[in-house]
């Protein structure tokens, strides 16, 4: 990618990427370096009070990875996290995590951070499931959407999707067959569905606007 | 809504990359040559996913090892959705293909290990598995599907859509070894042959892509979902760029990357 990149250091930020076992880490890790912002994959909660950013990645089952965030304690430490006013994004199956519960794995629970459950599309739009490739988000231009275009394309690869939250959280929408919330944000609490790592640059857009927002 | 989607794939062995016809491999370059002769980082501007494909048959770990480092390196600046693949044969393997760097793993040879999609699709979900079919049609017109880098037999294609009802995966692709290469077109007939209870996940089609109108003929197709192209000589440098503007030209919705786009 030959594009002009901010060269400067973004100050103060630093980077916690989790890493609960939900699958390639790397992706996510490549792209925040390639910002040029510090950051470290951290396995355990120990020490999170030195990054001031936390992403949440997530490939993987629901069921399984709540059970994993739960072994280490990272569901309180997250929210402790948060009420000190700094920022986490949950991307895919993390943002789903940041939710109540998932059809995909009744039973479990996520981070109840936001109001709802996640659901399988809807089987008689009779498009292919899962949902997998490029398609358009139509965002609020709040400020993390600075400089991308409304309707941009980012990449998704999923089955379950959310449709329904509270009145207080910001959404971003994509149709696919049914229209469903695409991005989320509540306070310093955001998710996206899709993968900005893997959206070219529009996706490294969302990330350094994510990396900005506390500064 | 969703777009269709332009995705490359690189067939990798031993440190080189590689062109294939019939699924006979001819070497054509390191990872240095093909990022120094081809701007491979350039090309990732023009195509939706990578998928990178180590195709030795019955690999070794050490095999495996060689491959994951160069992808390593390439995957560095890349930041766009990348498929790995070639020598998966069991569960063991599947995390090491996802933690150097894959976001869908393919099966092909392994696909029909009983059990092993259900263990992945578990852990990681389904849509985390691309199944591939290198399949031939014979002259009574009945396509056989062959494993291990096209080596063996494997069953008839009718038979597969019986047999493999209960596989958990994410998307198919059906590649075609008697198109591989010969950049004559894709085939398209295979359509035909997929039964309806099958369009229901994502279908690719790989194999015989040489042109640009290639490509955006087999997007328009409603049952196609993406196109895939090993075609390194005809299509690194200016060619993915063609396909996906001929493609958006003839009303293909395809994504937008704008690469103006200051960060």
């Amino acid at each position: 990618m030959d594009t002009q990149i901010c060269g400067k250091m973004i100050t103060k930020t630093k980077v916690g990427i989790i890493d609960y076992g939900a699958g390639n880490l790397g992706s996510i890790y490549n792209a925040i370096k390639y910002l040029n912002a510090p950051t470290e994959i951290i396995s355990s909660p120990k020490n999170i009070d030195q990054f001031s950013h936390l992403i949440l990645p997530g490939v993987g089952s629901f069921g399984t990875l709540s059970l994993n965030l739960k072994k280490k304690n990272w569901p309180d430490e997250i929210k402790k996290f948060i009420k000190k006013g700094k920022s986490l994004l949950g991307v895919c199956v993390g943002m789903q995590l940041l939710f109540e519960q998932s059809d995909e794995s009744i039973g479990s629970t996520g981070l109840s951070l936001i109001k709802g459950t996640f659901q399988v599309f809807n089987e008689t739009n009779n498009l292919p499931l899962p949902h997998i490739g490029f398609n358009e988000v139509i965002h609020n231009k709040t400020p993390i959407w600075k400089g991308i275009e409304n309707n941009s394309p980012f990449y998704f690869i999923h089955s379950f999707k959310i449709t329904k939250t509270n009145d207080d959280v910001v959404t971003s929408k994509t149709t696919y067959g049914d229209d469903f919330i695409s991005f989320v944000e509540k306070d310093n609490v955001f998710g996206s569905q899709f993968h900005p790592e893997k959206s070219h640059y529009v996706g490294l857009k969302l990330l350094k606007n994510f990396l900005e927002l506390q500064n | 809504m969703i777009k269709k989607r332009i995705i490359f794939a690189l067939l990798y062995q031993d440190g080189y990359f590689y062109l294939s016809r019939n699924f006979k491999l001819q070497k054509v370059g390191n990872l240095k040559w093909l990022i120094n002769n081809f701007g491979f980082g350039k090309t990732s501007n023009h195509i939706d996913e990578l998928i990178c494909l180590l195709v030795k048959k019955n690999p070794t770990q050490e095999d495996k090892e060689v491959f994951f480092k160069d992808i390593n390196e390439l995957r560095k600046k890349i930041f766009i959705p990348l498929t790995l693949g070639g020598g998966i044969r069991n569960f063991k393997d599947i995390s090491n293909y996802f933690e150097n760097g894959a976001d869908k793993i393919l099966l092909n040879t392994a696909l029909y290990e009983e059990n092993l999609s259900k263990e992945i699709a578990q852990i990681y979900g389904e849509q985390s598995i691309s199944l591939m079919i290198d399949y031939q049609s014979n002259e009574n017109n009945i396509d056989k599907i062959f494993i291990n880098c096209g080596l063996e037999y494997k069953m008839v294609l009718s038979e597969f859509f019986i047999k493999m009802k209960n596989i958990k995966f994410g998307e198919i692709i059906f590649n075609s070894i008697e198109n591989d290469g010969t950049g004559n077109g894709l085939d398209l007939r295979i359509l035909r042959k997929i039964p309806e209870d099958w369009k229901k996940k994502p279908i690719l089609l790989m194999g015989g892509a040489g042109k640009p109108e290639h490509i955006a003929e087999g997007l328009k197709n409603d049952d196609v979902s993406g196109i895939i192209t090993a075609n390194l000589f005809n299509f690194l440098g200016k060619g993915l760029e063609e396909s996906r503007n001929m493609s958006i030209k003839q009303k293909i919705k395809l994504a937008n990357f704008s690469s103006e786009l200051i960060l």
